[in-house]
């Protein structure tokens, strides 16, 4: 899974290098750095071929919205994996609480019901074909 | 009996809803509330009734089958369901690894973290230099479906004039102030980008750039010795 990304994440690193070299070149250009130049302007165009390239491999990967509104923030992406996973987890242990509880209550219901209503629940038990969990 | 009728009306609206028998004008107020006929909503209201939703002839058969037993409106119970709220999902699903990695340990806030090899200042938001993803994706930009070299009549157009840059258009070389962490990362400052002089920049810039020149003013001495011995042991692969 990761090996697809591989390539992506080097033809994008030499993309980044190409342009910060080329920013440096143009910070204080000398004519004899023009070939350098021209050269470094036709590898960005490859370079962008390069990383087309890599997409076909990467058609089925999708990335949640969300991500890009941490990125867009200056944010650690991570982070918004991590907030997912604790989400999760807060929103698990929320509804296991409330299946444990309803299932003490019912246990609860069945037992005094039992007491007042001895032979109906005897019966109901029967229609119900099992015993509940106590 | 049109008294009666009328007297009786509160009561027949919810036991019409018990019995399923003929319904009663609904009321204004019911109507007004989003109640459709046949559901009153009171405190003794049960099921709506069959005639007014027959959902499905199992549901019509079960609910003869639970009318015949002793209990009235039994109904059946849902089937029970392997996967539930009351297991543990993350273990469930193999994520104990990824839920120790990023919850167990600090994960750290700024961009510059994830990325730390990306030069120029990334942890600005992306809206105050218009670089956001988000304008990326509602706003794609207009491109033909090729990338086709540039040609040499073209590259003409990239004849620049010789000299540094205007003080506005070196936006690039301001690099964030680095933070000096435990595991100092020298390679990363041997990758930072040269600045050029620039007489008004503030206190730390100028440390940094002191920094910075020593290589730049090393790798000018290589070039300008290799220009004259014509060859160097340790050539650098410096771009002619």
């Amino acid at each position: 899974m990761a090996e697809k990304f591989d390539s992506l994440e080097e033809q994008l690193e030499k993309f980044v290098e190409n342009i910060r070299q080329l920013g440096i070149i143009v910070s204080d250009f000398q004519p004899s750095s023009q070939a350098g130049l021209n050269q470094k302007l036709n590898f960005m165009v490859t370079g962008l071929q390069d990383i087309d390239k890599c997409r076909q491999q990467l058609h089925d990967i999708s990335v949640p919205l969300e991500v890009f509104e941490y990125i867009d923030q200056g944010r650690n992406p991570q982070l918004y994996t991590k907030e997912c996973l604790e989400r999760a987890l807060a929103k698990n242990e929320q509804v296991k609480g409330k299946i444990d509880t309803m299932k003490k209550f019912k246990n609860q219901l069945i037992q005094e019901l039992t007491k007042v209503f001895p032979e109906d629940m005897a019966k109901y038990k029967a229609i119900r074909g099992e015993e509940p969990p106590s | 009996m049109g008294g009666e009728r009328a007297g009786h009306a509160g009561m027949m609206e919810n036991f019409s809803a018990l019995f399923g028998g003929a319904e009663p004008p609904p009321p204004v107020a019911a109507t007004a509330l989003g109640f459709g006929p046949g559901k009153p909503g009171g405190p003794g209201a049960g099921p709506p009734p069959a005639a007014s939703t027959p959902q499905t002839v199992e549901d019509a058969a079960r609910k003869a089958a639970a009318a015949s037993g002793p209990f009235y409106l039994m109904r059946e119970l849902p089937g029970n369901m392997e996967l539930t709220g009351s297991t543990n999902l993350i273990t469930h699903y193999n994520l104990e690894h990824s839920y120790n990695k990023f919850c167990g340990k600090k994960v750290k806030e700024k961009l510059s973290n994830f990325l730390p090899d990306l030069p120029g200042m990334i942890d600005l938001p992306g809206s105050h230099d218009n670089s956001s993803l988000r304008s990326l994706i509602e706003k794609p930009p207009i491109c033909s479906s090729s990338f086709n070299p540039i040609t040499g009549t073209m590259l003409t157009g990239f004849r620049l004039h010789a000299g540094p840059l205007p003080e506005q258009c070196r936006l690039m070389h301001i690099q964030p102030p680095k933070k000096k962490n435990k595991h100092k990362h020298k390679q990363s400052r041997t990758q930072d980008p040269v600045p050029p002089e620039t007489p008004s920049d503030s206190d730390h810039k100028k440390k940094k750039k002191k920094k910075e020149e020593d290589p730049e003013r090393k790798r000018k001495k290589k070039e300008k010795k290799k220009k004259k011995v014509g060859g160097r042991r340790d050539g650098e692969g410096i771009a002619q």
